[in-house]
């Protein structure tokens, strides 16, 4: 298994080096100018030509992409043009808070998602079904942009100040100001705090998802003959639902987990940009926004490798999930 | 896999034969130099902390909330209005600085000498400032700032600051330590570059090459400034975090009151304003409208208002065909309700002008008023006469030829210009004019508008004024083919008003010129000028003491103060 995703790591990477060729190319040929940054009033055309000479754009295409490329490969990603910050110090500052919001979104929407799928196929077509599909599809079908604004308006703005409510949250930012005068536990607690509404809010719009996905899996599990045997065994119906029925349905759901790791970086842009969450996602749009290209391509190739390694864990997990399917032979 | 990596080694082989050896950002050549510096800054600040008075007003952490994150602390390349204000009042030190009444007073400067014929302006440096490294501030760095600023090498943001002052090693003389003189053509507001452009420290920067100092990591990582505030960390993106610094002179004031001030970068409005209302940030800059009077109404809030120097208006290409004739310019103005627009968005805390002067400048000239009022009865008779009529009955005029009297106008995303050009693409269409807004992102404006294409019509664009006023670039017949003289604008008046001002010395004699200028301004017609409208901040009552004008939000920053039973406890 290990030689399989080894493979399939190293296989990635001329993929990944042909994507952020692309982006390079189409940053590139797009209108603007990455130097427009630093235009003020009174500039004269020989400042601004200054400029592009200072952060390299003066050379022809084929030599950034040379420059670029090459450092690249030395484990260099070069410096952003917008100030001129290493783009690795530029990353690092940023991933580990995306890597953090995904994970816990991700691990809370399937968690949500599975029990809500589980509880809708064993009480199918009744009331209870019916209020969970609804609530499902509602969450499923809100912008993330729009829940994030009434996320911060009901828990943070009005639950504290307005409506008395013992706990609210803060709206903002990934830890307090002060975090770092404050004592461990009081520290953990404060980032707890600051992570429930982004991640509440991008689990809230997976897990609808995930859980029609469930439910449908498992309506067509328990239908299966061999559940109709461990029923007719006489094992308890929480032990056929849980054990029996799941462990199966859970078969098509892990490929979901591969789909929506791209889907929930994606997904990340909007709620970092609304809860002030300084991440990849706003980091790659404010960098595309200034053509702020070494940032953009160290970015993309790492947005590519996130969703090999998604794929790479789905593929693994079919393993753990399905005993029929075994790699590391091919 | 066994083919790519070949491919990779051959791809870096020949990459490295076509890529000319090529490091002016000084890539790698710096490590190890923020470490270094800031633990000097650590050791200075350890050395000097008891010096910190005590008292009541002396503790606490104030927190600003803004939309925008700062370029950086380095002033030979961060020149956007937040990085500057945040070099002048916070980290940094000008020689000078701007009163309540906009007339410069000492600050790193105790005083300056201006020879008769004003050629010659000698500073005299107070000789306690020190470098937040433990350094003293002295005529070197002052002569290493100038030097640096007009080297054509460091991309200097504001050459134009400079251009009458001699350049190069004859410009400058250093006195003595504490003494530095310049030499300049006499010119009016020579006094204003040193109240905007920060010193910047000769002996961490004194060695890089000028064509290096933009990318150095000196203003976005490390910065060691001199100012009442030292630079304590930053995460990008998202904060910046200064400490008050002890060893600034109690003669100017001492140390800020403030022991931590922090500065966070929150995109979202919505979100800004929750920050503010729960508490989160002491100061929202740059409010909507609508959020100032929400924030109003909330007990524990104030908002400071004040008029700015920016001014809104659509700029017109008269290099396109159409818009080289005046009267339908002046169409365009009288066909547009400027004054309900802008009481629609602003209420009253906005301004009408007739040029790109801001009220609060006092080259002003009150008395042009309500030039150009909503008039789509003369808009049309000037649209008639200039040719342009509606043939085909379908409301939209054409030429003779036929040609429909379609106008596209580019703004970037900017919510209110989006509102505004909304509104008026639908008076225009009442006079006849199909106006076409689009919105595009800013790189891509700025590079229509200023390239030698010229590949608009219209932009609607926000101007900001610099106390020094200096409108050659906009409408010089010289400057035609420079960045910013997107209208295209050439009339020998105009050079004429332009070139005079440029040597008038004293304000006195220079108002009445630049009123004569503004009533040509509105003859020639180059854009259609809209408001000047107010900054407002929503700031927490806790935060004492805050004072924000026309010279920016953080000109009293060092004042700020929160009574101890206000204060945060983290």
């Amino acid at each position: 298994m290990l030689l399989y995703a080894v493979r399939r790591v190293l296989g990635a990477v001329p993929l990944l080096l042909g994507v952020a060729t692309v982006v390079f190319l189409v940053l590139a040929l797009a209108p603007g100018d990455p130097a427009s940054v630093y235009l003020k009033p009174g500039m004269s055309p020989e400042t601004l030509e200054q400029i592009r000479r200072n952060l390299g754009l003066d050379a022809p295409l084929h030599v950034q992409y040379g420059r670029w490329l090459l450092s690249f490969l030395q484990g260099d990603f070069g410096q952003s043009l917008a100030g001129g910050m290493p783009v690795k110090d530029r990353i690092l500052a940023v991933l580990p808070n995306t890597l953090l919001l995904a994970s816990v979104a991700l691990f809370l929407a399937f968690a949500a998602g599975i029990l809500i799928g589980v509880v809708q196929a064993v009480r199918q077509h009744s009331l209870l079904d019916s209020v969970l599909s609804g609530g499902s599809l509602l969450f499923y079908s809100m912008p993330s942009f729009w829940l994030a604004i009434m996320m911060i308006l009901v828990f943070s703005v009005n639950a504290g100040n307005v409506w008395g409510w013992p706990v609210s949250f803060p709206p903002s930012g990934i830890a307090s100001d002060g975090h770092d005068l404050m004592g461990p536990m009081e520290q953990i607690r404060d980032r707890i705090r600051h992570l429930t509404l982004p991640a509440l809010t991008l689990a809230l719009v997976l897990a609808g998802g995930i859980a029609r996905y469930v439910r449908s899996s498992m309506l067509e599990v328990m239908g299966q003959d061999y559940i109709r045997t461990a029923r007719a065994k006489g094992l308890p119906e929480w032990r056929v639902v849980w054990k029996h029925a799941l462990r199966n349905a859970l078969i098509p759901v892990v490929t979901l987990m591969g789909v929506y790791v791209p889907l929930l970086l994606g997904g990340t842009v909007f709620i970092e940009y609304v809860f002030a969450w300084p991440g990849m996602g706003r980091l790659m749009v404010e960098s595309i926004l200034l053509e702020d290209y070494p940032v953009v391509l160290a970015g993309t190739f790492l947005f590519g490798a996130m969703v090999v390694l998604g794929n790479l864990l789905a593929d693994l997990l079919y393993g753990v999930v399905d005993p029929r399917i075994r790699h590391g032979h091919g | 896999m066994k083919r790519a990596v070949p491919c990779s080694l051959l791809i870096a082989v020949v990459l490295t034969a076509c890529t000319e050896a090529h490091d002016a950002t000084g890539r790698g050549a710096h490590a190890g130099f923020c470490e270094a510096v800031l633990a000097q800054v650590d050791s200075f600040m350890a050395t000097v902390a008891g010096d910190r008075p005590g008292g009541a007003r002396y503790g606490g952490m104030a927190v600003v909330g803004a939309p925008a994150e700062l370029g950086g602390m380095n002033a030979f390349a961060h020149g956007d209005a937040g990085a500057v204000q945040h070099q002048m009042f916070v980290n940094l030190m000008t020689l000078v600085r701007y009163d309540e009444k906009l007339e410069p007073m000492a600050y790193l400067a105790r005083s300056w000498d201006v020879s008769e014929d004003e050629s010659e302006l000698t500073f005299h440096l107070r000789d306690d400032i020190y470098w937040h490294d433990g350094h003293l501030t002295t005529a070197y760095d002052v002569a290493f700032t100038y030097l640096t600023a007009v080297d054509p090498r460091s991309g200097f943001p504001n050459p134009a600051f400079f251009q009458n002052y001699l350049p190069g090693e004859g410009g400058v003389e250093v006195v003595d330590s504490f003494t530095v003189r310049f030499r300049l053509r006499p010119h009016a507001e020579y006094m204003d570059p040193w109240r905007t452009v920060a010193i910047m420290p000769r002996h961490l920067l004194g060695d890089v090459p000028p064509e290096a100092l933009a990318r150095h990591p000196y203003g976005e990582v490390c910065p060691v400034g001199n100012g009442p505030f030292r630079f304590v960390s930053r995460s990008p993106g998202d904060r910046w975090v200064f400490g008050a610094n002890p060893s600034f002179p109690p003669e100017l004031g001492g140390g800020a009151y403030l022991d931590r001030y922090v500065y966070r970068v929150i995109p979202e409005q919505t979100t800004l304003l929750a920050e503010l209302l729960t508490g989160g940030v002491d100061v929202h800059v740059a409010m909507f409208p609508n959020h100032a009077r929400r924030a109003e109404a909330e007990p524990g809030l104030r908002v400071l208002s004040f008029p700015y120097r920016s001014v809104l208006f659509a700029g017109w290409n008269s290099r396109v065909g159409k818009l080289s004739d005046p009267r339908l310019r002046r169409a365009l103005t009288l066909g547009v309700n400027r004054r309900q627009i802008m009481e629609g968005i602003h209420g009253e805390q906005a301004v009408l002008v007739n040029s790109g002067i801001p009220p609060v400048h006092w080259a002003f000239d009150p008395t042009l008023g309500d030039s150009f009022p909503y008039d789509p009865g003369r808009a049309r008779d000037l649209l008639e006469a200039a040719g342009w009529t509606d043939r085909d009955g379908d409301g939209i005029r054409e030429d003779p030829e036929g040609a429909p009297l379609r106008i596209e106008l580019i703004m970037n995303q900017n919510q209110e210009r989006q509102e505004v050009a909304e509104i008026m693409r639908v008076q225009l269409r009442e006079v006849g004019v199909d106006l076409g807004p689009r919105v595009l992102e800013f790189g891509t404006l700025m590079g229509r508008i200023t390239s030698p294409q010229r590949d608009f019509e219209g932009v609607l664009v926000s101007w900001e004024a610099e106390f020094r006023l200096d409108e050659r670039d906009l409408f010089h017949s010289e400057a035609v083919d420079g960045l910013w003289a997107f209208s295209g604008t050439m009339d020998p008046v105009l050079d004429r008003h332009l070139d005079t001002l440029q040597l008038v010395v004293d304000r006195a004699s220079a108002i009445p010129v630049w009123h004569a200028y503004q009533n040509r301004i509105m003859d020639v017609h180059p854009n259609t000028y809209l408001y000047s409208s107010y900054r407002r901040n929503g700031v927490r009552d806790r935060l004492r003491d805050v004072v924000m004008d026309a010279r920016g939000e953080w000109a009293s920053i060092r004042e700020w103060w929160i009574a101890p039973e206000d204060r945060r406890t983290p």
